[in-house]
Parts: structure tokens; sequence; C-alpha cells
């Protein structure tokens, strides 16, 4: 029950930042000069109150080796997380106490073509995923990972899910790597630009291999472990899973974000995804922590009897 | 003996599939589609095919000591640069280190061994932290390259990672630094912390944060503060830059550190965070990193049992091609009565690559002990572990 609030705060923020953000996108402070002269230590200011602080270093349109700068804190702002579907606003789960604070907002969906096409046999397990949405099993065996969204537990969202959660989340570029690293329970991806590598393991985020196509940055992700869901409405893929991302920049503070979704086990054809993201232009735009692991303790080990000490009289 | 089992428990689950990967997968040709979900299972015992240099005490002594000397012998190293123009740290350097945080006390004020002693040392370390007692673990841990010897450490002229001050230890305690530990030791006494994740003190078993990201380097075993500081496991920091950021990821939980390198005050006072708020800046070679804003939310504490008040200020200085030498003072008004300061060195290791640590995902390490303590209250077994404070 606490899950939709924090969400919903973010996303309210969220919304909040694009209505200032589209008025004062020309309004940036010019990039700070690097390499500056060594700063005193205990600057008098350290603990002054945010002010407005100078643009990351490298805020132009390209990179030292002309590629496009996606360096910086960028977010999507729709409504996927709650269903990539269309879907209309719902009373939350919890809406006896949570009222409008754990609603949900519709939304027009973000996938190509309209409907996500499931083999019937997935389309069963997508309505049983939504159904038990909120069953959480903490087991010492795989079974814990057939039910629940694993966002509720603060598990990882693996990918396309991380880019269109209602969180900021930083892109830090370089020739070699790119490395992505979401708000949402501070998870990272490395993208290898450099020599392709493939998956030495399967996770969570995905294994990921980029290369520039023209402007655009293509990262095919593999090696999913299989417990990813796309939503909180249960949509889903296995672990045979591949996706291809493409990164395309529209200007310097919004690109378009496409994802080709492939898996045999799950679908009857590869579909896609599509939606804007953009750029963060709060003067003092940063990553903060969101480490959910002690907001989900409670709900977890409280079944188990493991969250709140027995008892003396218990002994 | 040590005590390894709450760490190993917790870690196994993610950690020896890393681990393995580390060593094992990335060592053979491509693995594919390794399934790793079939080690949900029990960490598997007894002898398995594995390349030699991984279990060899003797040759990793050796290729320590050997690294070290050609590292020592640098004197003059000009640390490249970034396209953009910033010394380039990056890579994946080795946080764990057999060298002690506090100088022994029968060692006085002599800060440095000498070549000889310090190999020596070194390799005492290494073949303790090879054995295996079998009352704590059911297996070879060897296996699963969690010694420290295996991970790349490398020997240390310094008898103790403290520099000040002089004499190589902790600053005493202020007063209310002293009644916080004996109180926590009095509550614990009474009730075990572990009996409940409520009250779990330790945030590594608990997947809130991983070894060691702040600090980096702890101090190593034997004689280790606590279990969790002596990790020789998973011990890799990843260093990536790009134009105006320092970010630091750790193989341990994959905590991420993200630094701006362009001197930027601090968030606001009343934002609070596990790892604190880091703002950077070059001096020269060196990247100065100072952090702040830590959080102090009982019953868990900052490093050392530090408060919120906490205060660390790190130096990277790349002077190696494979070495980079890392320096911290740490200050908490309410716990040392001064601040104290820590010189070290970690190696570079390779492959450059942090593997995805998903700690919380399946954690039942921390369902095993809490149950286990639980079971230990009911039949009225206590202080299990011979101490009580939380770490």
């Amino acid at each position: 029950m606490r899950i939709g609030w924090t969400s919903f705060w973010a996303f309210l923020a969220a919304i909040a930042v694009v209505s200032v953000a589209t008025i004062t996108s020309e309004g940036q402070a010019p990039p700070a000069g690097r390499g500056q002269a060594a700063a005193p230590q205990a600057a008098p200011a350290r603990q002054a109150p945010a002010q407005p602080r100078p643009a990351a270093a490298a805020q132009g349109a390209r990179t030292e080796d002309g590629k496009p700068n996606l360096n910086g804190i960028w977010q999507a702002i729709n409504t996927a997380n709650w269903d990539i579907e269309a879907h209309n606003a719902e009373a939350g789960p919890h809406n006896d106490i949570m009222g409008a604070w754990g609603s949900e907002p519709g939304g027009m969906g973000i996938v190509e073509g309209g409907t996500i096409p499931y083999k019937p046999e997935a389309l069963k397990k997508k309505q049983d995923n939504f159904k038990n949405r909120m069953l959480v099993k903490v087991t010492n065996d795989p079974h814990r990972f057939d039910t629940g969204d694993p966002e509720l537990q603060c598990f990882r969202p693996g990918v396309p899910r991380a880019n269109y959660m209602p969180f900021p989340f930083q892109i830090f570029q370089n020739r070699d790597q790119i490395l992505m690293v979401y708000e949402y329970k501070g998870s990272m991806r490395t993208v290898f630009m450099d020599k392709h590598q493939e998956a030495p393991v399967d996770s969570w985020m995905g294994w990921s291999n980029g290369r520039w196509e023209g402007d655009t940055l293509v990262i095919d992700v593999t090696g999913f472990n299989g417990h990813q869901w796309l939503d909180r409405a249960g949509n889903f893929f296995s672990d045979t899973a591949h996706v291809v991302e493409r990164w395309t920049p529209k200007g310097r503070d919004h690109m378009m974000y496409e994802a080709t979704i492939e898996d045999p086990a799950v679908y009857t054809r590869p579909w896609k995804i599509s939606f804007p993201i953009y750029r963060r232009l709060e003067a003092n735009a940063q990553l903060l922590e969101f480490n959910c692991v002690p907001f989900v303790e409670e709900m977890m080990y409280t079944p188990l009897g493991l969250y709140n000490p027995p008892n003396r009289s218990s002994r | 003996m040590r005590n390894r089992m709450i760490r190993i428990a917790s870690t196994l689950t993610a950690a020896a599939v890393m681990a393995l990967s580390m060593t094992v997968l990335v060592a053979q040709a491509p693995a594919g589609k390794a399934k790793p979900q079939a080690s949900n299972a029990q960490a598997p015992s007894g002898p398995k095919a594995l390349p030699k240099t991984t279990t060899d005490t003797e040759a990793a002594i050796k290729a320590a000591a050997e690294a070290f000397k050609k590292e020592e012998a640098l004197k003059t190293y000009t640390v490249p640069k970034t396209p953009w123009g910033d010394p380039d740290l990056r890579g994946v350097w080795n946080t764990a280190t057999y060298t002690r945080l506090q100088r022994p006390q029968e060692l006085g004020n002599k800060a440095f061994y000498t070549e000889e002693e310090a190999i020596a040392e070194y390799k005492k370390a290494a073949e303790s932290d090879a054995e295996v007692d079998p009352r704590t673990v059911h297996y070879d841990w060897k296996e699963y390259a969690m010694d420290a010897w295996q991970g790349g450490t490398r020997p240390n002229l310094r008898t103790s990672l403290i520099v000040d001050p002089e004499n190589g230890r902790l600053p005493p305690l202020v007063p209310e630094a002293q009644q916080r530990r004996a109180a926590a030791a009095a509550a614990a006494r009474e009730l075990d912390p572990m009996l409940g994740v409520k009250t779990f003190g330790n945030l590594y078993t608990r997947c809130v944060l991983g070894l060691g990201a702040l600090p980096l380097v702890r101090g190593g075993m034997p004689g280790a503060d606590s279990a969790a500081t002596a990790a020789g496991v998973t011990a890799e920091a990843f260093f990536f830059q790009s134009p105006g950021y320092f970010t630091i990821v750790m193989q341990s939980n994959n905590d991420v550190r993200i630094i701006p390198t362009d001197n930027r005050p601090h968030v606001a006072p009343q934002v609070r965070e596990w790892l604190g708020d880091s703002t950077g800046h070059w001096e020269g070679n060196t990247l100065v990193v100072e952090t702040t804003n830590f959080n102090s939310k009982e019953p868990a504490t900052n490093f050392l049992g530090s408060t919120d008040q906490l205060k660390i200020v790190e130096r990277f200085t790349r002077i190696g091609p494979n070495t980079m030498r890392y320096q911290y003072t740490v200050s908490d008004p309410k716990t040392w009565t001064r601040p104290w300061s820590v010189d070290t060195t970690m190696p570079r290791v390779d492959p450059s690559l942090i593997y995805e640590f998903a700690c919380h995902e399946q954690n039942y390490g921390l369902i095993n002990v809490v149950t286990g303590t639980q079971i230990r209250f009911r039949e009225g077994v206590r202080d299990l572990r011979g101490n009580g404070a939380p770490e």
C-alpha cells in the first residue's frame, strides 16, 4: 500500500517538471569549465540550500568523437508503468485508505498497433499475473518469482521497463561504454560500445551491447532471467526475450525511444513500443537514492513472522 | 573462528554466480544461456574442476608479490588522460586488503614493514584466509574465489591503513559514542537484534547496502573490525568516467555512487542518504570527493558506528598503470575525538567488468538467519555469536 503513492508522487513531480521544462528549456546556464583550478576544500557555501548549479560539463549536442551527447538526467512522462497498453483511470488496490493517492492514471499506451501479440497461453498468464499482481511469495525456492509484480517487492525492473518508470535516470557516456543508472532502486546497466560481449549469465537488467547507427543509439539486450514484468498490469516476457532499443535525439532536450521485443515463447511476432524521453532541466537536477529495500521489508517478512522480533513470552 | 556465515549466507545466492562468473565463466568461451536460477538450491559442495590458478595459494602469493614490487618500482608515471582531459582512473579496482585498519599494538609506531616483512605478512594472511573451518562452512569456499588472495590483493608496506593518528589506531570515542555503544551492547544482550528484520542492524545481510562502497577500503583479515568489513568477496569497484562525472559501481550489491566533479554544494541538509551525498573536484591529478548527508536510522548505524554527522573526504590518485592510491579522512564529532586518516592503494583487476548483484531479489539468507535466530531463541539459547552488537 505504500507502493502506489511513492511512485505517484514521483509521477506528479515529473508532470510538474515537464511543465516547467517547456517554459525554460532555452534558459540553460552555460556549461561549467572542466578541470577548474583546485577549489578550496571547505567552501563556505557547502551547506547552503540548493542554489542554481552550473550545468554538467559537456551538455553540447555532440561528444568529442562526434556522437550525439546523451549525457544527462532523463525521464519519460507517461503512464506505461501502470499498463503499457491503453487503459482507464482506476481506483488503486487499497482505495479504502489510499483514496486518490493510490489511484491509477489512465493512458494511451505505448504499444504500436495497440495490442501485444500474445500467444493464447501467454495471454492467460498475463491475465493471471494481473489478478495476482500483489501476491507476494517470500520463499527459499524459485516459486517466489511466479507471481506478484517485481516492482512491488523492490526487485530490479528490467529493460525496457526501467526507461518508463516514473523516476529519472542518468546517462553517463564515454566512447567505450555507456552507463545508465536508474533512480528506482539505483538499478544500473552498462552498455558495451567498444566490443560486443555475450551475456555471461542471465540477469534482471539483461546484458546490453550498443552501437551507433547514424545518430541513433541501438542497444541489443539479451540474457534476461525471465522474471521481468513490463508493467503493473502483468505484461511480461520470458528468458528467451530479445530487446532491441533505439534511442534517437530529436533536439538537445528530448529523444525518441523505441524498443522491439521479440520472444517466440510468448508472442506470435516481434512488436514495438515507442515514446519520447525528456531531459530534466532543473539547474539542481540530481538522482537521489530510492533504496526501496527498507520500504518493502515489513510487507515481505511480516507474513513469515520474521519482521517483528517475537515477544519474550513466546519463548 | 572467522564468522563468515552471515556474509556467505546472504551473498551466495547472488554472489556465487557472480564470483564464479568472474573466475570461471569469463575465462571460458562465451557461456551463452547459462541458467543461474538453477543455483537457487544451496551452493554445491565437493570438488569441482577449476583452473589450477584459482586454488593455488602459493602461485597467487608469488604473483601478488611480483605485482607489488613491479608497481612499487615505478618512480615516474604519467597518468593518461580521458579524451575530454581529466586524469583517467577508469577500470575495476580491488578494494580488498589484508592490511589491518588499526596497527597491532605491539608494533608501536612502526609504520612500515620492510619489503620482506610485508610479503611474509601477506603470505601469512593469505594462507590463513585459505583455511576452511568445517564448523562454519560446509563447502570449500576457495572454490568460489571468496578469498582476498584470489581477487588480486597485494602486499602493503604499511602496518596499518590508518596513518593519522601516528600510532595507527582509531582515536578515542567521545563520551556520547561510548554511551551509544554500551547501550547497543546492553540491548543486544537482552534481545538478539537478529530476531526480527525490524531490529536487524546489519544492512548487508538485509541487502540494503553492499560491502564497502564508502569508504572503499576498510581493513582486512585477520583482525578485521567486523566480519563485514573484511570482505575479500566481491571486492571490486568499477570506476566510470564521463565529462563532469565520476561514477563508482560496486560489485557488492551494485551500489552506485554518482559523484559530480564540478565541486557543487551538497544537497539540502534534510536530504539524508545511505551512501551520503558526494561532491568532487580535481586537484591536479587527484580527485577529491567529500561526502556528507548520511542517514542515521536505528538500528542501523553508519561506518564503524558513526552518526549522521559523518563526513568522509576521499582522494583518488592513479600512481601506476595498475595502482590507485586511495586516501580518506573520516570525521564525526559525535563519535571520535578527532578526525583520522587512511592511506592505501587499490590494485587494478581485469577483466573490467561488473556483474549484476541481485541481492534483495533472492535474499533467502535473511530468511534463514532470522528463522534460525528465532528457533534458538525459543530453545533458550542466547548470545549465540558471543557478541550482540549490531555491525
